[in-house]
This record gives structure tokens, C-alpha cells and sequence, in this order.
């Protein structure tokens, strides 16, 4: 269910990354959490997999807030007001509004990137590169590394499966898993290197070392007022943090 | 329609490529002394949003000038090992975690790009990877200069002959390990305030229980579960190296000519068992 | 058009790969560069598509001609290297294995197809229209927006055709093209394939048998030990006596035949009731037959074949004898113990299974110790295991190469290299997908003999084969699947 596009990826990226740096920038929970409530949380909304992203969003960030909660509220050697004292451990509310800070900042961090890679169309985003002029090498080696991934992961499952059958049994103990791992590695890299060999002479072959420009297949969906608007939008974080910087950073 | 062998880079083209690579290693260079000799002292208690700032910017910067100085003179050959090294990092990575290993395997891909192809390449890997990896996982994205840095050890390591021996591999990854440790370390405290996984911080809370500042607690905890890592990604590597056809080896110029897996040069026979009868 | 003339050319020091070969295609020509595993049909493939392995330490005496332009090979350092870029405008190469010639940066067949022309700096409109003259032509074009990593095999090697025509080559070049294809998707890519040919374009194609449905005019070059030993029409070669080369003809049973009745007293070694199974839905993938109320009974002695058309629940019937799948509802028994939940790798002693892929299944560092993995997992001491494997590798032949890295062994032998790991674990019920595709003559023999002598000796064996003389002249009993049921049992 691809959702509705507007804007082209490279606009989006930009402005995820743009984004972030205005919140380091800023640096106050208010504006954090303003971002968060009004920008992150709408965008996952309207993306269309809703579910998908708050899942993914879920995953990554839940561990570290959590463990950054546990770390900073009972382990704040700096704090003075104390609210627990646990022998070793002290709850502090330096240590708490520490973690708190850094929670909020560390979800917008996530919680913009993540949604927008995961609505990101790659495709698009290598074609836009294309057509931008990027070197073809970059272009190249992510494009391909994003495709090899699903067929990576499938390929070592089938040769995990390939080695049970053969009456490998996955042990305990951390010397029998490392071997399990390198029984299932070794032929997959083998395999990967095998293709790559032909992969090389199929590139030289197909004119990969031309040096003219690397034209593409799938249409230009970036467009001259988005390539004006990036450019003001760079322009116009650019001198807010600056205006910001002089402002609040005295002498 | 022939006859033309492999162009000789000219010089002219070569002169903004070492620009690009000096400007961006000295832009992490001079992130990481900014960071660490000057600790901001907004920075007390570990929280602060210029210092954040800097080390997005210069350590995620300064990897991208090295990639861009690096990839023009890369051959086709060490290009297409390239993605492999990066899927297999993102995969074995999780792996790893499905087979209940407690550490995270997640530079496999970039050692073995950096011992068959060489150190730029492996560097590059490295920091592509890791900007690649923040599409699923926003925190690597910071750590990209780190990751560059093991890339580049690992293929000076291979260059010098350390994988030409297991123990000497696992050397090199302990020495990797502990400067990659470093270098991480004020990433983690400057952007996500050293949380990580309960494991490493349970570590960083001892330290912190002791009374260590959290850029002093994080690196000694990066410099203890990094050396680990790196460690048992560098054997892996050269077992797996080790276990590789001639045919897979021989088409890098690195490995083949720099000897990297030791005596087992180019020498013997390629077609070696094509006669042998199959009746 | 393209000839080339080999005096001698050898790998790094090696003894010569190929001597005093020499072949010449013309337009419109469909030549078969048939030859048993090991004869040289791949490096004479190679030479044609240019990778001369120069550069690697090859040494080549001969000449090749392209068009008006004569390439001399002395042997020396200064000998002419070939732009593969150039020499790719004029002669097409699809190598063995597809993975390998996917760029993987692609989300669309059309992308993949135009990659070259991409390249190259082709104009995107220009570019478009090349795709899409290339894609009727082939009847690729309800493809071109599919996910190429996602296709099926003929599909995709008609993709990979595609992708290596767009520049209108005067010569297609294809190192066995049907490897792995079942009947239907051979016939779908020798169409394209005649396409092709009808616009003028030369085909060399090489296989490790005489193909049973070539083009009339056909011409054959067959070489044995790396020197031609015939070259004719197809219909003389048939009649040429290649056997004694190794070069058999698809669709010839192989020559044993005969098979003794089984015994079939004693217990059923594997018992199926009422098995039925189903995969999960995956999005974007597309639907794989499951089972639905399998019942199966095979007894000591006994050789059955599983049949039917591609998708049809083969593979995943077999997967179900060891474990690699659980059945749904009903049971599935083997040596009289229910599969439940035990771990896949505790049948490995009771049930041997080769998989399509052998690749997947290889990952020791000798043909040796490959081979003696199984008995040690299962058991064996190291002296019992490498005796074991020794024993094992002289019945499918590869003594010779016991020390040699598996991957440096050709197709053929890699997959004689699995069954023999298979053989030395010593299963009682042999578990086989597609034994016999791409083998050779003399390998397929080699196969039937083995899988007659573990009948023979009071094993079973259940394959799924897409060959049917092959089934005909060995298996005791065939069913034939569709979508995941039993539709007909005969001989």
C-alpha cells in the first residue's frame, strides 16, 4: 500500500535531516517535545503503515530509553537532591530530568528518521540521485547493498536449514554457537563472492566505467521548485541556528 | 575495440581526491579532540545540544568527505564486494541476535571488504554502512566516522599480514576494538546520553557507581565491550578467509598481491580437479 | 562474423584447458557447444565473450576475430587485452547463475534491462524505447515492472537476456542457459532465443547434453578433454556415437535400467496419513502451493518419484520427511518415529536429503572433510568418518579430488560432492530434489547406478525430478502433484 507522494525523497530526507539538527540546535525539551507531538507523531499518522512505523519506532527506541531511564535515574554520581538513597545506587532528579531530556530528544531523533525511511521509496531515491548527477559508484553500492539485504537474510536462512539437515543442532554454549555461525557464514560469503566475481564482469561489461553522465530508467519526480525550496530550506535552518546560537550562547 | 589496458589515473583528478580524504580525517580528528580535551563545560553532566551537534555533524561530515574522496579510485571489483559487505553486516548483525549471541557481529561485512580489498575500501564500507543502517536504525547513523576508522585498521591490519594467522587477527581486532571504543564513546554520551543495550550498561553503571564522569564511564565501557567484539569479528573473518576458494580470493588485486591470507598465492592450479572423471 | 582460432590456452601453469579448438558463428547461426563436465565448454564460452582471463595468469595462443579486427595471442605480456565494455556492444555473455548478473540496484525488470544503456549515458526517452522494443521481442513486457529479484527461473533468465541484447549484439553468447529450468521454461527461453536468431543475431549456446528441441539448423560443436571431437548438424550428431565422449541427449534414459522389483515386505520406512500444510501468506511473494491430505507409503527397497509441474508441492512434500517442515494436521513417521518437534538436525542419521541448491549445502574447506561432516555430526570417530567419506566419494568417483576446495570443482562435481556427504552418513531413506538436473551423461549414470545398488541394499529413495526418462527408467513408483494434492499414482 504505497502511500500518496508528494514530495520527492530527496526533499524529505532533507528535511528529516534538517529537522534534527534544528532540535540539537535548540536544545529545550519544550521545543522537543513540540516537535514530537506536532511534527513525528501526525507524519506517522498520515503515513499510510501507521502500525508498521510505531512498531519499528517501538523497537529501537523503547530498549534505550528504558536502559537510559534505569542508568541516568539510579547511577548520577553529579546529582545533589536525592530521592532514594539505595546503598550504591541513588535516585537523583538531576539524573531523572537528564534521562527525561535526553529520552525526548533521543525519540524525535528516531521518530523523524525512521519515518522517513520507512516511507521512503528507494527506487525513486536512487533515480532522483541519478538524475541529480551523484557520483554512480555511491549511487551504485546503496542501491545494491538495499537489494542484497532481503536476499542475504533469505540466503542464510536457507543454508541454516541446508546445515540441519546435515545434522548440525545449534548447542548452548558460546564456542558451539560461534561455530554455528561460521558454518553458516562460510558459505554464504563463499556464495556472495561467487556472484560478485560475475557481478564484476557484468558491470564492466554493461559500460559501468563509462564516464559520462548515468542517465535512468524511471522518470525525474523531482521537480525545480523542490531543488529552489531545498535550497532555502538549507539557507533558512542555517541562519536560525546561528541567530539562535548568538542569542542564547552569551559571549 | 581492444588493446586498451587499464587507464593511469591522472594526476590532476588526483589532487581533490587527497584534499577530500585530508579535510575529512582531520574533521574527525578535530571533532574528537573538541569533544574529549575541551569537553564543553555545558557538558558537566554529560548532556549538551552543541556538543551533540558536533559530533553529528563532524563525524557523520567527515565520513562523508572520506567516502567522497575514496570512491573515485576504487576499481569495479572492490565496488561490488562493497554492498555484500554492508548486507552482511545488517544481516549477520541480526543473526547474531537470533542466535542469542551477546554480541553484536556487526562489522563482519566491513572487515571482510577491508581484508580483500584493502583499507579504502573497507573504510568506505564502514561509513556507508553505518549511514545505510540509520534507514532501519537511526542510531547508527552517528557512528559512521567509528565504523570508517575500523575498515581502515582492519585493511592495514590485513596489509601487514595479521590475518595471515589466527592469533595475530585476534591482536589486531583487540587493537581495533579499543581505538574504535574511543572514538565511539563520545558519540554515544553526546548524542544518546550512553544509553545502549542493558549489557553495556550495566557496565557503564559500575563505572558510574564508582563515580566516573559518563564520558570517562563510556569509554572505558567502549574499550572493554569493543576490544571483545572486535576480537571475535577479526577471527571470524580470518576463519572465514581462510576457508575461501582460491577463485574467490584471486580476483582481488589487494589480496592477491599484498598476500593477505599468507602462502596460498596465485600460483596454484585454477582448473586443478576439471579433468577428474565423474563415470 | 566472430571466429576464433585456439592453439592452446591454459590457467596459471595449469595443463591447457583448451587445444587447437577453433569455431566461427554467422549471423542468424544457432550453434551448440555441448560437453560433458570438465570438457572446456565454459572457458570457450568465456573466450568468446571476451573475459580471456588475461590478467589473471591465463595464457592464450590463438587469434579472435570480431567483425573486420583480428586480436593475436602470443602468450606474451604485451598480448592484447579486450574492453569489456567495447567488446559487450558486439558479442552479448549470459553467464551461469543468476544472482550474479543482477545488478541488484533495480526495483523493475525495465530498470534492470536498461542498466547497460543507463550507463552509457543513453537519453531516458531514448532509453525507454530501446526497453520496450527489446521487451516485446522477448515477451517481457507484463514483466517490466516486476521485482526482478522475485521471478521465476525461465523469466528471469529471459530478463538476464534482455538485459545483455538491448545493445543489439551481432553475437549472443549463453553458458548453459537451461540449467535448472523445468520443460516449460526451456521452451519459453528457446523461443526468445529464436527471436533473436530470426533478427539475424548469432546464438552460441553451450550444454552439457544434446538438446532435444533446438533449432533444425543447429550446428554442434562437441568437445571432450578440452578438443573438439565433433562438429556437424544436430541430426549427425545424434547419430555420432558422443556417448563415448560423455555427451549423452536430453530425453535418453540413462542406460541402466531394469530395476529389480522391491522386496517390499517388511514395514513402510516412512508412513504419511492425511498430511496437509500451508505457508504463511508473505505480501508480494507469490502463493506456493502447500499440501492437502497427502497420504504415502514408502517400504524398504522401494524408488518413488515425485512428479508434476513447478509450484505443485514437491519440494515441501519432501521437505516433510526430515523435518525441515512440520505437517499441519496428520503425521508423518520415518523408521517408525513420529516427526513431532525434535530438532531437524536428529533425522540427519535416519534420512539423507540433497537439496536443489547445492550450494547452500557446502561449506568445508576439502571435498574431504565435506564429505566426512555428516558421519562425525552424526556420531562417527574422525579415523570412522574419514573412512566413511573415502568410501563414499569413490562410489560417485571424485577420489582424485579429495583435497581440492569444493568450489573449485565444476557444477557436476559439486553436486556428485553432496550426494556423496549424503551417502557417508548412511540414511536409510534418501530424500532428493531434482537429482539429475544439469548433470551430465556420465554423472547421471553414475546417479541411477547408486540410487538402484541403496535399493538394491534394502534403502528408499523419494526424489522430485522434472526428468521424466530418468523417472521412467529407475523409480519403482510415481506420483504426479498439483497444487499440493496426489492427482495420480502409476508407474
Amino acid at each position: 500500500m504505497p502511500r500518496r507522494r508528494i514530495y520527492n525523497p530527496v526533499t524529505e530526507l532533507l528535511t528529516a535531516a534538517l529537522l534534527v539538527v534544528l532540535v540539537l540546535v535548540v536544545n529545550r525539551w519544550e521545543f522537543s517535545l513540540g516537535v514530537l507531538v506536532l511534527g513525528v507523531l501526525p507524519a506517522v499518522l498520515f503515513s499510510g503503515r501507521a502500525r508498521r512505523i510505531g512498531l519499528a519506532l517501538a523497537l529501537v527506541t523503547g530498549p534505550l530509553l528504558i536502559s537510559s531511564l534505569l542508568l541516568h535515574g539510579l547511577f548520577f554520581p553529579e546529582g545533589e537532591r536525592i530521592l532514594l538513597d539505595l546503598g550504591i545506587a541513588r535516585v537523583s532528579v538531576e539524573g531523572l530530568v537528564f534521562a527525561a531530556v535526553l529520552g525526548v530528544r533521543t525519540s524525535v531523533f528516531a521518530g523523524v528518521l525512521l519515518t522517513t525511511a520507512m516511507t521512503l521509496d528507494i527506487a525513486e531515491l536512487l533515480a532522483t540521485m541519478t538524475h541529480r548527477g551523484w557520483n554512480r559508484k555511491l549511487v551504485f553500492v546503496i542501491g545494491s547493498a538495499v537489494g542484497l539485504i532481503p536476499h542475504v537474510a533469505l540466503r542464510g536462512q536457507q543454508i541454516t536449514r541446508a546445515q540441519q539437515a546435515r545434522g548440525f543442532v545449534v548447542g548452548r554454549g558460546p564456542f558451539t554457537r560461534l561455530r554455528g555461525l561460521l558454518a553458516v557464514t562460510t558459505p554464504l560469503v563463499i556464495g556472495l563472492l561467487v556472484d560478485a566475481s560475475e557481478r564484476n564482469h557484468m558491470l564492466e561489461a554493461r559500460g559501468f566505467s563509462a564516464t559520462v553522465a548515468r542517465t535512468s530508467y524511471v522518470p525525474d519526480s523531482d521537480t525545480a521548485g523542490q531543488r529552489v525550496f531545498r535550497r532555502l530550506l538549507v539557507l533558512g535552518v542555517g541562519l536560525c541556528c546561528a541567530v539562535w546560537l548568538i542569542v542564547t550562547v552569551p559571549g | 575495440m581492444s588493446s586498451s589496458s587499464a587507464p593511469a589515473a591522472e594526476p590532476a583528478a588526483l589532487r581533490p581526491r587527497r584534499l577530500l580524504l585530508a579535510a575529512g580525517g582531520t574533521l574527525i580528528v578535530l571533532t574528537y579532540l573538541l569533544l574529549v580535551i575541551l569537553q564543553p563545560t555545558e557538558l558537566a553532566g554529560g548532556m549538551g545540544s552543541v556538543a551533540a551537534l558536533v559530533s553529528l555533524i563532524g563525524f557523520l561530515g567527515g565520513g562523508a568527505l572520506l567516502v567522497a574522496g575514496i570512491l573515485p579510485m576504487l576499481s569495479t571489483s572492490s565496488l561490488v564486494v562493497m554492498p555484500l559487505g554492508i548486507a552482511l553486516n545488517i544481516a549477520i548483525g541480526q543473526l547474531a541476535g537470533s542466535l542469542g549471541l551477546q554480541i553484536y557481529l556487526d562489522a563482519i561485512g566491513t572487515v571482510l571488504v577491508a581484508v580483500l580489498a584493502g583499507p579504502a575500501a573497507g573504510a568506505a564500507t564502514g561509513a556507508i554502512s553505518n549511514a545505510i543502517w540509520g534507514l532501519f536504525n537511526p542510531f547508527a547513523l552517528p557512528f559512521a566516522a567509528g565504523a570508517a576508522l575500523i575498515g581502515l585498521l582492519a585493511g592495514l591490519a590485513a596489509k601487514h599480514g595479521l590475518f595471515r594467522r589466527v592469533y595475530t587477527a585476534a591482536g589486531a581486532g583487540l587493537v581495533t576494538g579499543a581505538i574504535g571504543g574511543l572514538v565511539a564513546a563520545p558519540v554515544a554520551v553526546f548524542m544518546f546520553g550512553a544509553a545502549g543495550t542493558p549489557g553495556t550498561n550495566a557496565i557503564i553503571a559500575v563505572f558510574r557507581s564508582l563515580g566516573d564522569k559518563l564520558l570517562l564511564a563510556a569509554t572505558k565501557q567502549g574499550l572493554l565491550s569493543d576490544s571483545l567484539d572486535k576480537i571475535v569479528v577479526f577471527v571470524l573473518v580470518a576463519l572465514i578467509v581462510h576457508a575461501l576458494p582460491q577463485r574467490a580470493v584471486r580476483q582481488f588485486p589487494f589480496a592477491r598481491t599484498q598476500r593477505v591470507i599468507g602462502g596460498r598465492g596465485g600460483g596454484r592450479s585454477a582448473a586443478r580437479g576439471n579433468d577428474a572423471g565423474t563415470a | 562474423m566472430i571466429s576464433l582460432e585456439v592453439e592452446s590456452f591454459a590457467h596459471d601453469g595449469a595443463a591447457p584447458a583448451l587445444t587447437d579448438v577453433s569455431l566461427s558463428v554467422q549471423p542468424g547461426e544457432h550453434v551448440v557447444l555441448a560437453g560433458a563436465s570438465g570438457s572446456g565448454k565454459t572457458t570457450l564460452v568465456r573466450l568468446l565473450a571476451g573475459l580471456t582471463g588475461l590478467d589473471a595468469g591465463a595464457t592464450l595462443l590463438g587469434s579472435i576475430t570480431l567483425g573486420d579486427q583480428r586480436l593475436r595471442f602470443d602468450g606474451s605480456p604485451r598480448d592484447p587485452r579486450i574492453d569489456a565494455a567495447r567488446w559487450s556492444a558486439q558479442v552479448a555473455y549470459v553467464a551461469q547463475g543468476a544472482w550474479g548478473q543482477l545488478s541488484m540496484m533495480s526495483s523493475t525488470v525495465g530498470e534492470e534491462v536498461a542498466f547497460g544503456l543507463a550507463n552509457r549515458g543513453v537519453p531516458s526517452a531514448q532509453l525507454r524505447l530501446r526497453v520496450e522494443e527489446v521487451a516485446v521481442a522477448l515477451g517481457l513486457t507484463p514483466l517490466l515492472q516486476r521485482d526482478p529479484r522475485r521471478l521465476s527461473g525461465g523469466q528471469l533468465q529471459r530478463t538476464l537476456i534482455a538485459a545483455a541484447v538491448v545493445q543489439r549484439p551481432r553475437v549472443l553468447v549463453l553458458d548453459e542457459p537451461f540449467q535448472g529450468l523445468d520443460d516449460d521454461a526451456v521452451r519459453e527461453v528457446g523461443a526468445a532465443l529464436e527471436v533473436l536468431r530470426g533478427d539475424g543475431t548469432g546464438v552460441v549456446v553451450s550444454a552439457p547434453m544434446l538438446p532435444l528441441d533446438a533449432p533444425r539448423s543447429a550446428r554442434v560443436l562437441a568437445l571432450a578433454g578440452g578438443r573438439p571431437v565433433f562438429d556437424g548438424p544436430l541430426a549427425e550428431a545424434r547419430s555420432a556415437g558422443l556417448d563415448r565422449y560423455g555427451i549423452g541427449t536430453a530425453g535418453d534414459p540413462p542406460t541402466r535400467t531394469g530395476v529389480d522389483r522391491p522386496a517390499g515386505a517388511g514395514p513402510a520406512l516412512v508412513e504419511l496419513r492425511n498430511v496437509s500444510f500451508s505457508y504463511p501468506d508473505e505480501r508480494g511473494a507469490p502463493r506456493v502451493a502447500g499440501l492437502r491430505g497427502i497420504d504415502l507409503d514408502v517400504h524398504p527397497g522401494e524408488i518413488v518419484a515425485l512428479r508434476g509441474p513447478n509450484g505443485s508441492g514437491k519440494s515441501t512434500l519432501l521437505q516433510h520427511l526430515d523435518g525441515l517442515l512440520r505437517a499441519g494436521a496428520g503425521s508423518v513417521t520415518v523408521e517408525g518415529t513420529l516427526i513431532r518437534r525434535q530438532p531437524t538436525g536428529s533425522f540427519a542419521g535416519t534420512v539423507g536429503y540433497l537439496f536443489q541448491d547445492t550450494d547452500q549445502q557446502l561449506f568445508e574447506r576439502t571435498v574431504l572433510r565435506e564429505v566426512a561432516y555428516g558421519p562425525r555430526v552424526t556420531g562417527a570417530g574422525r579415523a570412522e568418518a574419514g573412512r566413511r567419506a573415502a568410501a563414499a566419494l569413490a562410489e560417485v568417483g571424485l577420489r582424485a579430488v579429495e583435497e581440492v576446495h569444493p568450489y573449485e570443482l565444476g557444477f557436476v562435481q559439486r553436486r556428485l560432492v553432496a550426494l556423496a556427504s549424503l551417502i557417508a552418513t548412511g540414511p536409510s531413506l534418501w530424500v532428493l530434489d531434482e537429482p539429475t538436473a544439469g548433470l551430465d551423461a556420465p554423472a547421471r549414470e553414475t546417479v541411477a547406478a547408486l540410487l538402484a545398488a541403496h535399493a538394491r541394499a534394502g534403502g528408499a529413495v523419494v526424489l522430485a525430478t522434472h526428468d521424466a526418462a530418468f523417472a521412467d527408467a529407475v523409480v519403482h513408483r510415481s506420483l504426479w502433484l498439483d497444487d499440493g494434492r496426489v492427482v495420480r499414482e502409476g508407474h
